[in-house]
């Protein structure tokens, strides 16, 4: 296939959309993903105590 | 602080100093009689002092401190001094640069003190040196925190931080001298870029070298901002700063890239070293200091991962919207506009984020100056990203673009968000790592905030008034269907707006000043701390890192 | 309801947002996730125009900058002209006004690096070209406020003691033909001297300059002075010829009017 400029344009077009929906639904579901709210919370909360752990 | 250093680590110093100071004789040799020679001696100067302070210390004793128990916070402080160094230059050239646009005649009779060769002394001197320099600072305290490890090296962080410096310095100068690729917000020429590649590389393995020591199971968000600035801004200074040397003896050098890739290359990066350099890292100074200063939990951690994802996705395809009615392709400009709103939402999330953080605490926004930076931070945060989208509409934008609005638009963004975030995390953070009470004045440091606070409104108020003036006198046409202002009649209307910006400025750089001040005084003069809980190691007090504010 | 609906997916959607935790804890998949998200879409969107070339409205007389204007511009460049001065005419009627027939993006082709532009403290240049005379531009860049009372330009009269260091010229050139400006190998050796030959054309070394740009060129004193080359004079060279490598934009923009 020749790579010409109408043909590149239209593929920035169309997948540039496909591309994006999917990373926001991905990122989405990750982020509300119930089980891993507790994890999301304790992450949160580290920064206030955040000199409790063992140093390597 | 180099006796802290074992011996290899210092004859490692002593090394790496002695071959880039080598560099710098080659690079003066065979640079003789342009710039580029210019540089060279800068660079043979600076690191042949550094050899000689490692060399000094050559014969010291060994260390004793056990290193596994405290964070190695010696590059972090002089980060932090070097980022106010470079407030106070790049401020003042600022107001200087403002002051010529109300003044012409504010110059010396000389080629360098001209407003084309100042003004990117201004913009790279308060991005780049101050900004830079209070990120990487910051960067290297929170890695150390949120990871509960010490910095992975002890050479690499030097070299990251005084590498770019040495950038810096180099970037500064050569515009005075008129070495400049003209590509704004990029334009030292291509040593100094290679110069960049390599100390952005050795940042980019120090911070992973340090997450991979963590002895936490989750990386704190705080860290995927730094991590996103290290990297992307990578990719854009590599991408857009190709170019090809006219000679490998001078400085000048031309772009791989012309007219309109050029022009969508350079604002790809443009925009994004404002997403990347000016928000994304600044982000991650927020996510940490401000629910530390706090001592609340970001209200939302859920928001914090959405709106980074948000950004990363959404800013890099933001740049064409400063190029609408241009000979850039209208589906391009489209794009650009299309996301530019778009970004509004992760914008938003990340600045609703940090006030709904403040909910509950608003007595602490009243009495303690530092959090307050934080907070006027994130409402001048939300207020420029709006703006941001707002202009970025093409309609908005051909009235908007070539004036001061752009300008105000701007500075709102420098001034009240990066600046204000960086002083108040300043704040937060000098009392920590220098082990003192607290900071030497809090009468200062409201002193600094309302002039800061002041400065920025009536800069960002002069622009926006200046800019749309002259946007709405561009295009008033008279009966006769012909233009009603010659562009002489625009520049008369501005001269009072100029005027008040650079009394904003003045205010600001004034606050800049207090604020440096205020730090150094604190280092000399307030005494010393009980040991705090900021060790890696085990600790049973329960008393905040931060102390709070009296 | 949606719960129902959902449940088959259930499992995808687990491994999904555990995949992303489990990424999240290594800090080198984090990293390949942000190189990709970010430069995916930089990619898209500047890709294609590196193919615009078979769009774009060819320009057939477009012209390259001689030696000299090449210098003036990079004298522009040097005293950061740009900063002030936008080169680009936007598409809206009181700039096609005030400014002339808007720019297209065959007028810039060969400009290594663009100097579109981002602000107008003085008035947009793409078509300055030939609209004041040569005496103007150097009184006006030697004391602006001489001529214009209300501008705020700086004073450039260095600009005329300043001799053109014209020894780099051919290096400069054979690097802009290495980025992609068609110079030949004539133009290239001859730089130094064509420069020299197109401000001082008593010289002799005028012909050569046309011979090799074209008859439209420029070949004049710009700055006043018959006795030496000056900065003045390439950047006076390079001002007088924006708006002037090719006719396309006048012939297909008709005037509004007619």
């Amino acid at each position: 296939m020749e790579l010409t400029y109408e043909a590149t344009s239209a593929f920035a077009k169309s997948f540039g959309l496909i591309y994006l929906i999917a990373l926001s639904v991905g990122i989405t579901v990750y982020a509300f993903w119930p089980s891993l709210g507790k994890r999301f919370d304790k992450a949160a909360k580290s920064v206030l105590d955040d000199e409790d752990g063992p140093c390597r | 602080m180099m006796t802290r250093l074992t011996t290899i680590e210092r004859q490692g110093a002593m090394l790496l100093s002695g071959l880039i100071a080598f560099a710098g004789l080659a690079l003066a040799v065979i640079g003789r009689g342009d710039a580029m020679g210019v540089h060279g001696w800068i660079t043979l100067i600076l690191a042949g002092t550094l050899f000689f302070i490692a060399g000094n210390a050559a014969y010291a004793p060994e260390p004793t401190e056990d290193r596994t128990k405290s964070y190695y916070d010696d590059p972090t402080k002089i980060g932090l001094l070097l980022a106010l160094f470079w407030a106070v230059i790049g401020m003042g050239m600022g107001v200087w640069v403002a002051a010529q646009l109300a003044w012409p005649d504010l110059r010396f009779d000389a080629a360098w003190s001209s407003f084309g060769r100042l003004r990117p002394v201004h913009t790279s001197g308060v991005i780049f040196g101050f900004g830079g320099n209070a990120l990487i600072a910051t960067s290297f305290h929170i890695m150390q925190r949120t990871c509960r490890a010490r910095l992975a090296g002890h050479l690499s962080p030097w070299f990251v931080l005084l590498g770019f410096n040495l950038f810096c310095i180099i970037a500064a100068s050569g515009y005075l001298m008129g070495v400049t690729q003209s590509k704004e917000y990029a334009e030292p020429e291509w040593y100094a870029d290679i110069w960049l590649v390599i100390v952005w590389i050795v940042y980019f393995i120090l911070y992973i070298r340090t997450l991979a020591r963590r002895n936490e199971p989750h990386i704190y968000v705080a860290n995927w901002y730094y991590l996103a600035f290290i990297l992307v801004v990578a990719i854009l200074h590599i991408v857009n700063n190709l170019a090809v040397p006219a000679s490998f003896g001078a400085a000048k050098s031309y772009s791989a890239f012309s007219g309109v890739q050029d022009a969508m290359t350079q604002w790809w990066y443009g925009h994004n070293a404002v997403a990347f350099f000016l928000t994304s890292g600044f982000l991650g100074m927020l996510y940490y200091f401000l629910p530390k200063r706090a001592e609340r939990p970001i209200y939302s951690y859920r928001l914090s991962i959405l709106s980074f994802w948000g950004i990363v996705f959404f800013y890099i395809w933001a740049g064409s919207h400063h190029l609408h009615y241009t000979a850039l392709p209208m589906w391009v400009q489209t794009l650009g506009m299309t996301f530019s709103v778009m970004l509004l939402v992760p914008s938003w999330a990340s600045a609703g984020n940090a006030l709904m953080t403040l909910n509950g605490a608003w007595q602490k926004v009243r009495d303690d100056a530092t959090l307050r930076f934080m907070m006027v931070a994130a409402v001048f945060y939300g207020l420029s990203t709006f703006e941001g989208s707002f202009m970025a509409v093409r309609a908005v934008n051909s009235l908007s673009h070539y004036t001061d609005w752009t300008v105000g638009h701007v500075h709102a963004g420098a001034m009240g968000w990066v600046a204000l975030i960086s002083f108040g995390s300043i704040y937060a953070v000098v009392p920590v790592i220098w082990r003192k009470e607290s900071m030497y004045s809090w009468k200062l440091v409201e002193w600094h905030f309302w002039l800061a606070l002041g400065g920025t409104v009536i800069y960002v108020f002069a622009m926006w008034n200046s800019g749309i003036t002259q946007g709405l006198m561009w295009r008033t046409y008279t009966e006769s269907g012909t233009l009603a202002y010659s562009f002489t009649d625009t520049l008369v209307a501005m001269h009072p707006y100029y005027v008040a910006r650079a009394i904003g400025g003045s205010m600001f750089l004034a606050g800049a000043v207090i604020g440096a001040f205020n730090v150094v005084m604190t280092i000399r003069n307030v005494s010393h701390a009980a040991p705090q809980r900021d060790y890696p190691t085990e600790s049973e007090a329960n008393e905040p890192a931060v102390p709070a504010a009296e | 309801m949606l719960r129902m609906f959902l449940k088959p997916f259930a499992r995808f959607f687990e491994f999904h947002a555990r995949t992303h935790y489990r990424a999240e804890r290594h800090s080198m998949a984090l990293t390949g996730g942000i190189i990709l998200a970010a430069s995916v879409g930089g990619f898209i969107e500047i890709a294609p125009l590196f193919t615009i070339d078979d769009t774009v409205e060819a320009a057939a007389d477009m012209r390259l900058y001689t030696p000299l204007e090449q210098a003036g511009r990079d004298i522009y460049i040097r005293e950061g002209c740009y900063a002030c001065h936008s080169q680009m005419i936007r598409t809206l009627q009181d700039e096609v006004d005030r400014y002339g027939p808007y720019s297209l993006a065959a007028e810039s082709q060969y400009d290594h690096p663009m100097l579109w532009g981002s602000k107008r403290t003085g008035p947009d240049l793409a078509r300055v070209g030939e609209k004041y005379s040569d005496d103007w531009q150097v009184r006006h860049l030697v004391d602006p406020r001489a001529l214009v009372p209300e501008s705020v330009m700086p004073q450039y009269a260095f600009l005329l003691d300043r001799p053109l260091a014209i020894e780099s010229l051919p290096a400069r050139l054979s690097a802009l033909r290495a980025v992609g400006v068609p110079y030949t190998d004539d133009q290239i050796v001859s730089a130094a001297r064509d420069a020299y030959g197109q401000a001082l054309p008593d010289t002799g070394n005028a012909d050569g300059v046309l011979e090799r740009y074209g008859e439209e060129t420029n070949v004049r004193i710009f700055d006043g002075r018959r006795d030496r080359l000056t900065e003045m004079d390439a950047l006076v060279a390079y001002l007088q010829i924006l708006g002037g490598l090719t006719e396309l934009p006048a012939e297909t923009q008709p005037l509004r009017g007619e």
